[in-house]
């Protein structure tokens, strides 16, 4: 068997540069997870089916199971580990914990960063766009009911300090 | 005590896990990577039922990178089993010897440096099979002349080969029923298979260290019960196997037997002395693991002119797969969830559990209550109409009433199921919205809506394997608390409710409470995340274990206090004499008295439970005799619909769930658990079904096996039936709620469907075209059942 040979790429990921050498078969879910040892970025399926491998790609929610890694070279990653800072939980990632959105927690991650994203674009977003927005992540645990609710609150938690500010 | 004068215990609380997960922390087992760790494969069967003439690894052995190579040449060929008795001895090799009895069966092992190099060893392996004539349908498995899948077998109903299981039960006088009642109904339901969709695939990690020990990371639903299936087939005495605890991503039921893979990366790692890992993929998932149970229920039942069940005559075929796995206990298990929810004084029950060559069956959240409450809760409204009756006014006439006894011994001391349908009936409106659906049938609008109704009632801890619980509470010199706990948390949430529980009797808050669990080597025993009995189990030991400890404390206290016990009051970590309140001594001074002058003693409680502690093994698989739970939950659902006659297509507008688990212990978590099982049985009626050809997995991806995404999400409501109370003195009887719902969903939704355009469903899943196809044959005058 031969392997085609690697390539240089330079990636920031969660505001930090990383310069990786890669094949280019490699989905950047597979570097995240096994070079970077990101493993907050889960895999559910390898086939875009389900949305646990969602991360951002310059503030955009992508599947990175689907993404080679060398394709994306340059650009700016963010992973749910980069979400909180200084210790302190983003809204969405608060109002999740809060609500009761967390059971088994394996499409979490996906989930928040799909979540953070829309709210980005639309901070005040209806119902049917929320459950639009996170249609693409599937959640086996909850019946999404409590996601709907903690993305919501944390739509208006967000609108609420901003606009105190 | 009153339940309004506690602190953590009945508080929604949010979980404890929550940040970790949030922000991906939560190590599960496909985040764990060690040292020199390699990538593990399994070589599976293509074919459904062959013999195995020669396997060749010696390609496979010689190309760089592969570090180890099994078969079940490299294995001691010990039999495991979900069930392992004398009736039911085990029947299945974690890897095949000379024979595969389904497609995707584990023939062989590889472990190499990465997935590739894995990857083309399996394709140097070679093997040469005989193909042997194989049986996919149970009926037809059934018959004389099928092919036989297990030749050297016990035999559990000559001449019939192939069953697997039987189960035969009966109380009170059938024949005297059936001639004395006013209406005898008899009708056939189909359920299909489907999968658990547990979003964490199933994943092992397996290294074998320096000492000889085999330490194992698995996706499980209890640690216990993996070591002793592991150890057992490894033939390693219990302490040189080691199950760690990490987080699980979802189970459902399809996570708790021992699983091919787990022995096979345990193998692996024993043979070239490396860490192994073995992720499966998610095709591999689908064409490879064990799914649920599809069952066949024909059931015939007599009733009074007022609507009185006089008796029930039930027969379930259940299609087990090539191995036993769950099915026996499938069967046992429909008889009780038709037993359990109404009082009927005959019933006679025969359940098979036949072997064919399709995948092996695992438990599934509510293992057998669907497809029996979908089966009887159906007929219920054939009768109920049939009678003119109205579905609510028929369920409360035969509904139990609290006190009842059951057939096997059981007592319904505490039940809440005719308040629980009483109340859903009133919060929906249900009697005259399902009036206007009738009146509505007719009309020239194409949507319909419909309303339904389904019950359950559900077993709360039974007696198997591990059986019971110990939890070890102690205390820490800064007065934090630190608990050990061999139970796992699966995403419904233990380890929170254990900390409300242990919060609750030491008064020391939630954050202070440090839970070790899940681990064989240094928690105590665990029953498991798998028999809806943790929080009255688990829960109830560690409520021992944390008044014991307290107890300890309060003596040292009182000790120091110059006082008695009784005079003594436990308030933010400070313990008072309550006429002196001047007196006092905080937690952390008392303990250090304690290990001071009670000999080093640095306080620790113990607690343990067993459910039904007077009796001495399960009920039988064979005769349902003996009893079965302590604790039975209920619950009444309430489903309402809009079916689209054009395009068939269904929609569930509302589920609203009156339930009696006693009392939520955290009504946040409880709520969560039944969103989830609303969801879950939306895709067993509507749209989830693994489609199997000749033993083979046809659709084995998300994209083509339906669930719920949130477009589809269900409205839902919930009503509580309180029907105990949290005492400090006395143990507590909570029940159950992970898993009993799931069936009201579907049958309610059946229901419902049957309100809104009179079709009577009588399979699951309906497909748009299913509702579409019975709406045509109604419109030419036929039937108009909705069935295979
Ligand atoms: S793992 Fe990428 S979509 Fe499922
Ligand atoms: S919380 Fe388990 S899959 Fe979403």
């Amino acid at each position: 068997m031969t392997r085609p040979s690697k390539q240089i790429i330079s990636l920031n990921v969660n505001g930090d540069d990383y310069e990786l050498a890669v094949r280019p078969n490699r989905t950047l879910l597979e570097v995240l997870r096994e070079d970077l040892m990101l493993t907050g970025t889960k895999e559910g399926c390898e086939d875009g089916s389900c949305g646990t491998c969602t991360v951002l790609l310059d503030g955009a929610p992508v599947r990175s199971c689907m993404l080679l890694a060398v394709d994306v070279a340059g650009r700016h990653v963010v992973t749910i580990e980069g979400l909180a800072s200084d210790n302190e939980l983003h809204p969405v990632q608060k109002a999740f914990v809060e609500y009761g959105a967390i059971q088994c927690g394996y499409c979490s991650p996906g989930m928040i960063l799909t979540a953070k994203a829309l709210l980005d674009t639309n901070p005040n977003p209806t119902e049917e766009e929320i459950k639009l927005a996170i249609s693409g992540n599937l959640c086996r645990c909850t019946g999404y009911n409590k996601i709907v609710s903690a993305i919501k609150i944390a739509g208006e938690n967000i609108a609420g300090v901003s606009s105190h500010e | 005590m009153n339940n309004n004068d506690l602190k953590y215990v009945g508080k929604p609380v949010p979980r404890k896990d929550g940040p970790l997960k949030a922000t991906g922390g939560a190590q599960y087992t496909v985040d764990i990577s060690l040292p020199g760790m390699l990538v593990g494969k399994v070589l599976r069967s293509p074919y459904p039922h062959a013999r195995i003439l020669n396997i060749d690894t010696s390609q496979a052995k010689k190309l760089p990178g592969v570090k180890a190579v099994v078969t079940s040449a490299d294995s001691l060929k010990v039999k495991h089993g979900f069930i392992d008795t004398p009736r039911y001895p085990a029947d299945q090799y974690p890897i095949a010897v000379d024979m595969v009895r389904h497609a995707g069966e584990e023939i062989a092992g590889v472990a190499a440096i990465d997935e590739d190099t894995a990857n083309e060893a399996l394709s140097l392996i070679h093997v040469e099979y005989e193909r042997l004539p194989a049986v996919f349908d149970p009926e037809e498995a059934m018959k004389l002349d099928a092919p036989e899948i297990h030749p050297n077998h016990p035999k559990v109903s000559d001449p019939y080969k192939n069953i697997g299981g039987k189960i035969e039960t009966a109380f009170g006088d059938i024949e005297k029923a059936f001639t004395g009642s006013y209406l005898i109904r008899e009708d056939k339901f189909y359920c299909q298979i489907r999968t658990h969709g547990y979003m964490e695939p199933q994943a092992t990690v397996a290294s074998w260290d320096h000492s000889s020990k085999l330490n194992v990371w698995t996706s499980s639903m209890g640690v216990f019960l993996k070591r002793a299936r592991l150890a057992r087939t490894l033939g390693l005495p219990f302490g040189s196997v080691r199950i760690l605890k990490t987080y699980v991503g979802g189970a459902f039921g399809g996570k708790i037997d021992l699983y091919g893979h787990e022995y096979i990366a345990s193998l692996l790692s024993m043979k070239c002395r490396l860490p192994v890992k073995i992720v499966y993929t998610r095709e591999e998932v689908f064409k490879a693991a064990r799914h649920g149970q599809p069952l066949i229920v024909e059931i015939k039942t007599g009733v009074k002119r007022d609507g009185t069940i006089l008796g029930q005559q039930i027969r379930t075929i259940n299609d087990s797969g090539a191995y036993r796995g769950s099915g026996v206990v499938a069967i046992f298990l429909a008889w009780g969830f038709a037993m359990a929810p109404y009082r009927i004084p005959s019933m006679q029950y025969e359940g098979y559990s036949v072997y064919t060559n399709n995948l092996v069956r695992a438990p599934q959240r509510g293992h057998g209550a669907p497809k029996m409450r979908f089966a009887a809760e159906s007929q219920f409204d054939v009768i109920a109409e049939e009678l003119g009756m109205d579905p609510i006014d028929f369920r409360l006439k035969n509904a139990r009433n609290p006190g009842d006894m059951l057939p096997n011994g059981d007592s319904v001391k505490n039940f809440g199921l005719k308040e629980c349908i009483a109340k859903v009936a009133e919060k929906t409106d249900f009697k005259a919205k399902y009036e206007a659906a009738l009146k509505e049938r007719h009309s020239g609008s194409t949507i319909k809506r419909g309303i339904g109704i389904g019950t359950t009632a559900y077993f709360s801890g039974s007696l198997v394997y591990p059986n019971s619980s110990t939890v070890i509470v102690r205390f820490n010199d800064d007065a934090s608390v630190s608990v050990m706990t061999g139970a796992l948390d699966i995403g419904q949430g233990c380890e929170t409710v254990i900390s409300q529980i242990v919060a609750e009797e030491l008064g020391v808050p939630l954050n202070e409470i440090h839970v070790h669990a899940a681990d064989t080597e240094t928690t105590p025993v665990d029953i498991g995340s798998w028999i809806s009995g943790l929080t009255y189990v688990t829960g109830n030991a560690a409520k021992k274990a944390a008044s014991h400890a307290m107890k300890k404390l309060l003596n040292v206290a009182a000790q120091e206090l110059g006082s008695e016990v009784q005079e003594l009051i436990a308030l933010d970590k400070t313990i008072f004499v309550g006429h002196s309140p001047d007196r006092k001594i905080s937690y952390g001074q008392a303990i250090a008295a304690s290990i001071a002058k009670n000999k080093g003693d640095c306080i620790i409680g113990e607690g343990h439970f067993r459910t039904m502690k007077d009796e001495v093994s399960p009920p039988s698989l064979s005769t349902a005799k003996g009893r079965w739970t302590e604790n039975y939950s209920n619950y009444a659902q309430v489903a309402e619909v809009e079916v689209d006659t054009e395009t068939g297509m269904v929609r569930i507008l509302k589920a609203t769930t009156a339930h009696d688990c006693g009392f939520p212990v955290n009504p946040v978590l409880v709520e969560g658990q039944i969103d989830g099982q609303v969801s879950m049985g939306q895709g067993h009626i509507l749209s989830e079904e693994l489609r199997v050809e000749d033993g083979c997995v046809i659709n084995p991806s998300f994209l083509e096996y339906k669930m719920p995404c949130a477009l589809d999400m269900v409205e839902t409501d919930y009503i509580d039936v309180i029907t105990e109370t949290y005492d400090k003195e006395h143990h507590y009887n909570t029940k159950e709620v992970g898993e009993g719902y799931v069936s009201g969903t579907v049958a309610s939704v059946a229901n419902a469907i049957y309100n809104a355009i009179g079709i009577r469903v009588k399979k699951t899943p309906v497909h748009p075209q299913d509702i579409i196809d019975a709406l045509e044959k109604h419109e030419h005058g036929g039937k108009g059942d909705l069935t295979r």
